[in-house]
């Protein structure tokens, strides 16, 4: 079995976040991030995570475009136009609903958007074992400060990354992106 | 000695429009080592970067306040105010240029070359003809052709000099509009007090103070007010040691100081946008950098120019900033061998004085009303 990926976890995490690459490289932390799923669950769950991640992706590739149904390779995938609504649907049929991949793709989640890893729950332990490492933790000092949940909320961390006297009187920033049609 | 190359108001505030320059290109380059830095080590170096760049904004503050009381009129839009990347300094230094560097020991070389001591050997050679080398020199002595500056000490030596010269000829020239300076109720905690200006007193010593914090013109190592000059800060660096009071300049013997040249995001030197790939998210968010600091420079003119309250909206948008160059800094950049991303300064010429047009500082989100 190959180690699991940096570039396939920063695909996932992409798709995950629905948080560009530049902002999740930006965080500094896509490695540890890393490094602390492979400790918490260990290698076997992530590389299926990852696979399951790229099968998806392919199948919203492949319906979008027609092409064959072979699985391409990712630098393919990379070009290849994804059909948003088809990505959603197999990452709920491959990835959500397993009851393996499911719980640990949640907790990845909130990885990204907390800062911290959460232990996964003691029926997935039950069945799929534990990890020392699976305890709820936090990865490092940095990673509260860098929680997506900030950047989604056009928030700072309280009590870091301080925005400048009186720039709580402001409304938050969000990029429109994120905004999901709200108006302005 | 040299003939005075400053004879009337005009020479004044085109010698200060380039002094504004000047102080302003000096940041650029520390905020790049100083963020290059990997967060929670190196705090030495990054507390000494941090004040020197922290001083340069005052100075470019006392600049604006000098330009405003003779009735100047500050433009940190105008094309040509960014410098390009590895530029000269714009009082006309020729014998180093300034690149956006990592923390690293070619960086603090080229900062104690930017501070160096100011004196020139002998008072006439304080202007030097501009070497024919053909290299572009972004400016020198804006008022005699082909003249440029022994050092940033002599060229604010001949500022005072020719404002002195200036203010006995012409009783008016402290004529600005009050109203226009940035008093310490809008610029504090920025590595010293502001100086409003009103006459040839407070300009002289606002410009003193300035060439004082920088290189220690005729004062030492530590200033009047027993401040550290910027040139025997940065030396600390290469010096691996602290200074105290009654120090040799060239053996401080205060407390021992570590760099960590490795714990730094080896950041492309002098990046430009070409160099990051055609229409990527990368490319993306270094233009969307470069936009917001076009549009900072556009809110501190506004605030140069009689609304001196905005220096408070300018301080959230350099929060905004710094998360916005730490986020560049983390990110590889595709295609140089590991190197990793940073803002290149280019500046898009889109942005007038008048900001209402341009996308907020700091990020291209906006507000959020409802």
């Amino acid at each position: 079995m190959t180690a699991p990926s940096f570039e396939d976890f920063l695909s996932l995490s992409v798709d995950l976040t629905a948080f560009e690459e530049t902002v999740l490289l930006g965080t500094g932390l896509a490695r540890p991030y890393l490094a602390k799923v492979r400790a918490a669950c260990g290698d076997e769950v992530v590389t299926a995570l990852l696979d399951a991640h790229r099968a998806s992706r392919a199948d919203a590739a492949v319906d979008a475009g027609g092409h064959d149904r072979a699985l391409p390779d990712r630098a393919l995938l990379d070009r290849a136009l994804l059909d948003r609504a088809l990505l959603d649907r197999a990452l709920r049929h491959q990835i959500f609903s397993d009851d393996r991949l499911g719980p640990v793709a949640r907790n990845v989640i909130k990885l990204w958007y907390a800062g911290m890893w959460f232990a996964l729950p003691p029926e997935w332990t039950d069945c799929y074992g534990a990890q020392a490492a699976g305890e709820t933790s936090t990865v490092t000092a940095a990673s509260y400060q860098e929680g997506l949940l900030w950047r989604a909320i056009g928030a700072n961390p309280p009590g870091a990354k301080a925005p400048g006297y009186g720039s709580w009187a402001q409304p938050p920033r969000i990029e429109d992106r994120y905004l999901n049609g709200a108006t302005k | 000695m040299t003939a005075s190359t400053i004879n009337n108001r005009d020479d004044l505030i085109s010698y200060l429009h380039v002094a504004m320059a000047l102080e302003h290109a000096t940041i650029p380059p520390y905020l790049t080592a100083y963020y290059s830095i990997h967060s929670t080590t190196n705090s030495d170096a990054a507390h000494i970067i941090r004040v020197v760049a922290v001083e340069e904004m005052l100075h470019l503050t006392l600049v604006a306040n000098v330009l405003n009381a003779i009735g100047g009129k500050p433009d940190l839009t105008r094309p040509g105010f960014v410098p390009s990347y590895p530029a000269y300094l714009p009082d006309g230094e020729n014998d180093f240029t300034v690149d956006l560097r990592p923390l690293s020991p070619e960086a603090v070389e080229t900062f104690c070359k930017i501070e160096r001591p100011g004196q020139a050997p002998s008072a006439d050679a304080r202007l030097l003809r501009t070497a024919d080398s053909g290299s572009p020199v972004l400016a020198f002595s804006p008022t005699a052709e082909g003249m440029r500056f022994y050092s940033i000490g002599e060229f604010y030596a001949e500022i005072l000099e020719g404002l002195e010269k200036v203010a006995a000829d012409d009783p008016k020239l402290f004529s600005g509009d009050p109203a226009l300076q940035v008093g310490p109720e809008y610029f504090y905690s920025g590595g010293g007090a502001v100086i409003v200006v009103s006459d040839l007193d407070s300009a002289c010593r606002a410009l003193r103070f300035i060439a004082a914090q920088g290189e220690g013109l005729d004062s030492g190592i530590y200033d009047a007010d027993g401040e550290l000059a910027h040139y025997y800060r940065f030396r600390q660096l290469q010096l691996g040691r602290y200074y105290q009071v009654g120090d040799d300049p060239d053996a401080p013997s205060g407390p021992p100081l570590s760099v960590a040249w490795d714990d730094v995001y080896q950041v492309k030197v002098s990046a430009r946008l070409a160099d990051y790939p055609a229409g990527s998210e990368l490319a993306g968010v270094v233009r969307d950098f470069n936009a917001a600091y076009g549009a900072f420079l556009a809110l501190l003119t506004r605030a140069f120019n009689g609304q001196p309250g905005l220096l408070q909206d300018a301080v959230c948008d350099m929060f905004r900033l710094r998360d916005g160059f730490n986020r560049l800094v983390r990110n590889p950049l595709p295609g140089s061998d590991g190197l990793h991303a940073a803002p290149t300064f280019e500046i898009p010429a889109v942005f007038g004085p008048d900001p209402e047009t341009a996308p907020a500082a700091g990020q291209s989100a906006q507000g959020v009303t409802r």
